[in-house]
């Protein structure tokens, strides 16, 4: 510890070194090793309010029902109308209300595990709350994160959010029927992507129809 | 709000070790926030300012760091900055989380992800 005095006292220099993201990086290991202790794989999923996650997480549980045994945490503001929506696919869901809050971090979703069944599980969607700045910054402790953006956001998802990509391995275009509509070059949207991330996993989508969602579920993996 | 937790994070931090050190008053907080972390420093500033109030952190003086993003690649071994390219036509920056030498994509973040808080000025009578 460096002193200097002054008049008043004496100036103390304190090293902290102290990551703020420190308590969250450390929940995020947690999860993971809980979640690898049951064989369980978890997917984060993000993106804006209306852009589809809550569509392609009901598209995912729809298509693969027979094969995994799912569940979904979502996170919302308020509201829950997106758990039960992906409840009515036959997945079991958790709600989690944020309050206001702007992300879910590794702690929320460290509670949300401690209330499922985790023996009865194969497979957890974790739907972030609707936002494409925060939660990008905030892992969740899942094994994955996917990216979902739509074409009614406009041409410039991408490049005015280059951050949300960071930890992503997949990014679904959605509603890819209303491109033309819309007057959005998805094509475009898909180059500017992977002028950030090359090795990122792009697909086009359409969660209503469920067009795209057997390449999307290649994509991930599952 | 995530800068409210990053805010939190530090006023609860400087505020239990100005109780351990018996701190009479904070006259600086050091924190190095990295390009890649998505924090907002002026809104930190407000809501640590604001927590402040009336604690002996009131006249801190918050200095912040900017740190860039640097890269390790698991290919290549090569270890620098993160490329970013300026876009003129949005004026905006976007990173490319790729190698800038052999153009792998397996890299590995290794400064400008988080934030830290370095170190605090304090005085004690």
């Amino acid at each position: 510890m460096k002193t200097i005095h002054t008049e008043e006292g004496k100036v103390h220099e304190i090293r902290i070194d102290k990551n703020l993201m420190g308590k969250n990086n450390l929940l995020v290991q947690q999860n993971l090793a809980l979640l690898d202790k049951h064989h369980i794989k978890a997917l984060d999923v993000l993106g804006s309010i209306g852009s589809g996650k809550t569509s392609t997480i009901q598209q995912l549980v729809s298509h693969l029902k027979d094969k995994y045994k799912m569940a979904a945490v979502a996170g919302d503001i308020t509201t829950t109308i997106d758990a039960d929506r992906i409840k009515e696919k036959g997945a079991h869901v958790l709600q989690i209300n944020t309050d206001g809050g702007c992300h879910l971090d590794a702690n929320m979703v460290r509670n949300a595990l401690e209330l499922l069944e985790l023996e009865a599980l194969d497979l957890i969607f974790v739907e972030n709350v609707g936002n494409l700045i925060c939660p990008g910054g905030w892992p969740v402790g899942a094994h994955q994160r996917m990216v979902v953006v739509s074409t009614t956001e406009g041409p410039y998802m991408i490049v005015k959010h280059p951050g949300i990509l960071r930890d992503a391995s997949v990014l679904a275009i959605n509603k890819t029927d209303l491109a033309e509509a819309m007057d959005v070059d998805i094509e475009q949207l898909k180059a500017d992507a992977l002028k950030i991330k090359p090795d990122l996993k792009v697909v086009f989508t359409n969660g209503r129809t469920g067009e795209g969602i057997q390449e999307l579920i290649q994509a991930l993996g599952f | 709000m995530h800068e409210a937790a990053i805010a939190q994070s530090i006023v609860n931090i400087v505020l239990e070790e100005a109780e351990k050190q018996n701190a009479t008053r904070i006259e600086s907080i050091e924190i190095e926030v990295g390009a890649l972390s998505f924090i907002g420093v002026d809104q930190v500033r407000f809501w640590v300012e604001n927590s402040f109030e009336g604690t002996v952190a009131e006249k801190a003086k918050l200095i912040f760091i900017n740190v860039k993003a640097c890269l390790r690649c698991q290919s290549c071994a090569f270890e620098g900055d993160l490329r970013v390219e300026e876009d003129p036509a949005f004026h905006m920056s976007l990173p490319k989380f790729a190698c800038p030498k052999c153009g792998s994509s397996k890299i590995e973040i290794t400064q400008g992800r988080y934030a830290f808080i370095r170190r605090i000025k304090l005085v004690k009578d």
